[in-house]
Order: structure tokens, then sequence, then C-alpha cells
């Protein structure tokens, strides 16, 4: 019997948060019994992803292959819990637990009435369970699937605020996230006509055994993937529905799409590069170059972008932008010690976007006020939310003890590896912008005087929800141990192929 | 020329589908009517259907029913179609949620114009 | 609408259009069309039924909470089938693997859990057309 359970983990992980999402809106009423199954979604998540990262790690016959309704691998669709697989689901369903506390309190005021509560978990739990989709698929077409359910549940959650601003938003974003996804569904369709196969592993063999013989074709599918997931992601040309979709989703909502749904989509677009045309085709076609120039536009856009915004959600948008870039660069940087820098900085940006989207939300929840300048004294009237505010900020510039230091230290070390000088001087001028522009609030916030108002701390679940995702950020920066081991092992296999 | 022309006229479905992608993504990013952009992603996911089904198809093959007739036949490749039912059906979904918004949209400011809805912006929000 | 011709015809033709759309839903697996070509004829039968009536009689043959059950347990019914596998120690979506007779390609009774999922399918996919014409339809967004 557990035999049985631990064999079929993977897909339990997968369905069990959109099976809840699918019965949801019958019991929409009960508000109470929605957001207590929502919670134990989370928790369940979190404890079968921590057995299965732990399974990881102790080895014990991993990876494990998982072939859906028992068709074995060119034919059926695999999952397949790898080191990169555990790692990303451990992300989502980490980050996604306290989201979802968070939520409980004052989401009926954002959403703007009862009945639409439900509505938000529907979408929020079809969110994380495509995300956990992304993490261990192994098949081509079923990434496209995923990345779709991912992006209409994107855009509804953007939309589920009564605002005609955030049915704009969601608009912009559904025009152009649809332009990605067919331009990803292109590329998959170029690849399956090479390579006649739509397994990652099946098609990386047969792609690098034929690419002399069609390197016009490989090219499309590259330019496809790179722009379609590039759009997905909000790499810097292609972010401008970024700003607007972040900023005028409900808290809890931004948190998790700057957090996880960003993520998920580079997650794929990482196992495309890596797992299906591999690393030596990419240096073949000079694609990590690309990455890396990218990624250097976008971090020094995106900061420069996010100093010029007073509206605090706004900056944070921007502020995601140029972290997209820091990632794209570190997938550009093919050595061990890059790609572990990379995978470990995108799980803390992960947790530091979700907890700077979730303690704003809260300041903007109490004070009403969204502009930075009209932060001033904050910090004394609301010491815990400031308190991991800063926490994260810090996290983010990248000040040692904290986790953003320990990826972008990897970076840092890789890339000189790599004997490539640009991202090496790009990434500390990045965080020396970072610095420029995530400061600032902080210092209003601290060392000007506060006005005469009734301002507090919110409830329990909220600050817990906060506090939980400070003290995740702080773990990880002083003992990251097991989980650096599992990116640095994710990254190794990543480049073995 | 004449080889090049030979190649456009033989994998003429492939050509179809590049200008069919580039009608429709030039609909989504120069049209400032929303139906437009709508009706261009559209065209764009068409036309990767159409690039899809085109990879599967044999000229002349039987149709990937199993028969006992004629088993030696050459058939066509089912997958893709198969995978292009599972895209259509999500591109019914994007239709009818971009509709919704439209009509959401319509309600508060009164237009379908993306141009309009932008000079518009401020007033409806502050009120 | 009053026109008398109109709301004649559509009597006349509602019953063959369910017939029909359950005809595809059930030969799913042995012919053209399928759950989902089904599924939409079924729905349509009643769009068809709602234009021609008004939306409050439509809405009073098939009551917004009807549509919301059947749509979420429509799809509930798919995992479910797709749980039969893992309850006989097979993997997720087991079929023919997991001991289901699958029977003759090309009779009725063939494909084993297929023919099953598609029920479900086809009525979640009749639920949802009926609720995005009626949320369109509404004044409300």
């Amino acid at each position: 019997m557990t035999d049985s359970f631990t064999a079929n983990l993977p897909v339990y992980v997968i369905i069990a948060p959109l099976f809840v999402a699918i019965v949801l809106p019958t019991f929409a009423r009960l508000k109470r019994l929605v957001q207590g199954l929502v919670l134990l979604v989370g928790v369940l998540g979190v404890a079968g992803t921590g057995y299965l990262a732990y399974m990881v790690l102790s080895k014990e016959g991993f990876p494990m292959i998982y072939s859906m309704g028992g068709w074995p691998a060119p034919w059926g669709i695999e999952l397949v819990v790898g080191n990169l697989g555990a790692f990303f689901l451990l992300v989502v369903s980490g980050v996604s637990l306290p989201v979802a506390l968070f939520s409980r309190d004052n989401l009926t005021v954002e959403v703007g009435g009862k009945e639409r509560v439900a509505r938000f978990y529907v979408f929020y739990l079809l969110l994380v369970g495509a995300l956990s989709g992304m993490a261990l698929t192994h098949d081509l077409f079923n990434v496209y699937v995923l990345v779709e359910v991912a992006t209409l549940s994107c855009c509804a959650l953007v939309s589920s605020r009564k605002h005609p601003r955030a049915a704009e938003a969601a608009f912009n974003y559904l025009i152009l996230a649809t332009l990605g996804s067919a331009l990803v569904m292109g590329g998959i369709g170029f690849i399956y006509m090479i390579t006649g196969h739509l397994n990652m592993g099946f098609a990386s063999q047969e792609i690098n055994r034929i690419w002399q013989h069609n390197p016009h074709v490989v090219w499309l599918a590259f330019s496809f993937m790179l722009v379609g997931f590039g759009v997905k992601s909000a790499l810097f040309p292609l972010h401008i529905w970024l700003p607007d979709a972040h900023s005028t989703a409900p808290s809890p909502a931004s948190a998790i799409l700057s957090g996880l749904a960003v993520k998920g989509y580079m997650i794929c677009l990482l196992k495309v590069l890596y797992n299906v045309f591999g690393h030596s085709l990419m240096q073949e076609f000079a694609v990590h170059r690309i990455m890396v120039l990218a990624g250097t536009i976008a971090i020094l856009a995106g900061s420069i972008s996010a100093m010029t915004q007073d509206d605090l959600k706004r900056r944070l948008a921007f502020s995601t932008v140029a972290q997209v870039g820091y990632i794209i660069l570190g997938f550009g940087i093919v050595n061990t010690k890059g790609l572990a820098g990379t995978l470990f900085y995108l799980a803390s940006h992960a947790v530091i976007k979700s907890l700077l989207f979730l303690s704003a939300g809260s300041i903007i929840a109490v004070t009403g006020k969204k502009k930075v300048s009209e932060l001033a004294g904050i910090g004394r009237k609301m010491p815990i939310t400031m308190a991991t505010f800063t926490i994260a900020s810090l996290s983010l510039i990248g000040i040692p003890l904290f986790s953003g230091f320990i990826g972008k230290w990897h970076l840092l070390v890789g890339s000189m590896e790599a004997g490539n000088f640009l991202p090496t001087a790009v990434i500390i001028i990045g965080s020396v912008l970072c610095a420029a522009y995530l400061l600032p609030v902080i210092r209003v916030a601290y060392f000007e005087s506060a006005p005469q108002e009734d301002w507090k701390d919110p409830g329990f679940s909220q600050k817990l929800a906060l506090i939980v995702l400070a003290a995740a950020t702080v773990i990880l920066g002083v003992v990251p141990g097991p989980f650096l081991e599992l990116a640095t092992r994710a990254a190794t296999d990543l480049l073995m192929r | 020329m004449n080889l090049l022309a030979n190649k456009l006229i033989i994998n003429y479905p492939y050509f179809a589908a590049v200008i069919l992608f580039m009608i429709g993504a030039l609909t989504v990013l120069t049209r400032s009517n929303l139906f437009k952009k709508l009706l261009g992603i559209n065209i764009m996911e068409s036309a990767i259907f159409l690039l899809f089904v085109a990879g599967g198809n044999i000229r002349g093959g039987a149709s990937p029913i199993l028969d006992n007739t004629h088993a030696d036949a050459v058939y066509i490749n089912p997958l893709p179609s198969a995978l292009m039912l599972t895209g259509i059906v999500v591109s019914v979904s994007v239709t009818a949620f971009a509709l919704a918004l439209i009509i959401r949209l319509y309600k508060s400011y009164g237009t379908t114009d993306a141009r309009q809805i932008a000079l518009m912006r401020d007033e409806v929000t502050r009120k | 609408m009053k026109d008398f011709i109109l709301k004649r015809v559509v009597v006349i033709i509602l019953p063959f259009l369910c017939v029909y759309g359950f005809y595809v839903i059930l030969h799913g697996h042995v012919s053209p069309g399928g759950s989902f070509a089904g599924g939409i004829i079924l729905g349509l039968s009643i769009i068809a039924y709602s234009t021609i009536f008004g939306i409050e009689k439509g809405k009073a043959k098939i009551p917004e909470k009807v549509l919301v059950w059947t749509e979420s347990y429509g799809t509930l019914w798919y995992g479910l089938m797709g749980m039969v596998g893992i309850v006989k120690g097979f993997p997720f979506l087991a079929n023919k693997l997991a001991g289901i007779d699958v029977g003759v390609p090309g009779a009725l009774s063939s494909g084993g859990l297929i023919s099953l999922i598609g029920i479900g399918v086809g009525i979640r996919v009749a639920s949802t057309m009926v609720t995005l014409f009626f949320t369109m339809m509404e004044e409300e967004p």
C-alpha cells in the first residue's frame, strides 16, 4: 500500500490541486470550507513534495520515471521526478502555501465580493497544479498544454479584481501571452517535424543526431522557443504586459504571478534548451550568448525603469523584469556553478518577490497609500510588515546571510569560470541598481516622521505568512545546504546530456 | 530561381502557414480594435495548426483507421491532428475568455478601441 | 423572439439535436467526432432553445446550479476514471493494462474506460458552453 502510494506520488502532487479546483465551484458559498480545503491542499503539497525531494536527495532509485497510463516512453507521456523537478516542485509548494495563508483574511475586499473568492481560489489552484506539472513533465506537447492552463489562470487571476484597469491589463496580457504560446507551439511543431518525437529524451537524441541536415529548422525552433517563452516570462523588450498585470492584480495574485508563474515558464525554457537541444547544440548556435546579452539588457533596463516608478507595486513589478534578466543571463552561463546559482537564485527570488508583494499588499490594504513617497513612518506603525519587507529587500540586493546572496555568488563565480566578464560586471551593477530602487522605500518608511493615523500590523494569518517567508529567505541564506545540493545536482543533470 | 519556386509550390501548406501567421501577427500588433486583435490571435493559431497538420500529412496516404482491407497502405500520421484538437480546444477557451473581457471593458469604457481606452483610462479610474 | 415558425422548428428539432449530441458523445471512441464535438452539439441545443424562447425560460430548464454541478463533476469523473488504474495497482489512467475489457475495435462497447471518460467530458463541455452563453448574455459582467 505504501509502495503504491509512493509510486503514484508524482501524479498526486499534480492532480490534487486540479481536483480541488474542479470541485470548488459547487460549494462556493461556504467560504470557510473553501479556504480550509485550499490550505489543506497546500499543506499536503508541501508534505508530498518534501518527501519526494527527500527521496531524490537520498537517491532511492531516482530519477523516478512515471509513465501515464502505463504506456512507455516514445508513445506515452512521461513524468520524471529528477533533481530539477523535485527542486522546482519544492519551490512551488513552499511559496504557494504562505500565499494561500495570506489570502485568508482580506481577499473578499481585494476581489470585490464574497462570491468571487471561490473563483479566485479555483484559478489559484489551477495555476499551482499547472506549475507542478511543468516541474515534472517530460513531454513537449504536455509542456504546451500546461503553459496554456497556467496562462489562462494567470489572466483570470489578474482580472479577478472588479476594476476596469484589471480587465484591460488582463486583456493585454492574454493577447501577448497567446502570441507567445502560439510561438511555443510552433517551436514544438518544428522539433516534432525533424525528430518525430515529443518525448524530450528521444527528441534530444534525434535532434543531436540529425541537426546538421536541417540547421535552419533548428534555428527556427530555437528562435520560436526563445521568443515564445520570452514573452511569457517577461524578458526585457517583451515585458510590456507585466507591470500593468502584476500591479493591478490582488496582492496574493501578484505574489504568485511574480514569484511562481514567471518562474514556471523559465523552467520550461530551461528544460527545452538543455533537455531537448542540449548544451552542445546551444553553443553551436551561440544561443547562450544571446541569452547573456538579453539578460544583461533586461537587468539594466528593468532596474532603471524600476527607479523611475513611484507606485510601490509597479516598482516591484519592474524589479521582476530585472530579476528575470538575472535568471535568463544565468541560463546562458553553461557550467555547473553558474546553472546551480541560477536555479538557487530562481528559488530565492520566488520567495523574496512573493514576500515583497505580500508585505506591500498588506501596507496598501491598511493605509490605502500606493505611492512610495507617501509611506513616511510606516516602519514604526507596522513593524512586522516593514521588517519582513526590509529582509526581502536586503536579500534581493544580495547582502550576505540572505538567500539572494548565495544565488548571486554562485552565479558570479560561474560566470568568472566561463571566462565571460560581461555578466560578472552586470551582476554587480545590477545589485547596486537594486539597492538604488529598494533602499529609498526603507529610508522613507523608517526615517521620516509618521502621520497621526491608527495603522496597525495586519491580522494573525497574514503576519504568519510574512514571517514564514522571511524565515525561509534567512534560513536559505544561512544554511543553504540540501537545497543548494539539489540545485547543483540539477545543474549537473542538465549539463550531462 | 526556378528551384526556389518549385520548393514553394511543393511545400505550399507551409508557405500558406507562414503567410497566415504573418497576417495574424500584424493584425495583433497594429490594429487597435480589440475584436481585431482577437481575430489576429485566432488567425495566428490557425496558421500553427496548419503547420502541424501539414507536417503529419502524406500525399495519397490512407486515413489512419484500423482496417484489415488494406493493411499495407501508407497511413498518414494521426498524432499531429490529435494534438491540434487539443490546440483548438485551448484556442476556443482563450477566445471565450477574451470575449468576456472585451464585454467587461466595453461596459466600463463604452468603446472597444484600445487607443480610446488608453485615453479614457485616467478619468474612468478616478471615478 | 416571437416568430411562430422559429418556435415550432426549434421545438421539433430540439429532441433530435439532443439525441444527436448524445450519439456523437457515445460513439466518440469508434468514429470521428467525440466527446468535445458531441458536447458542443448538446450545448447548442440548449443555446438554441434559450435564444428562441428567451434566457429566462432556458435558465428555468437548466438552472445555473445544475450547470455548476455538471461542470465540476463531469471533469471529476475523468479524474476518477483515471484513479481506477491507481486503485488496481497500475499507473494513473491505465486502461487495458489495469485489466479492463477493451472489447473488439469498432464495436460500440469497446475502448474500456475511454468511452466512460467521454461521457464525463461531453457533459462538461455541454455545460461549459451553456454557462459561457448565459454569462455573455447577462447584463452584469
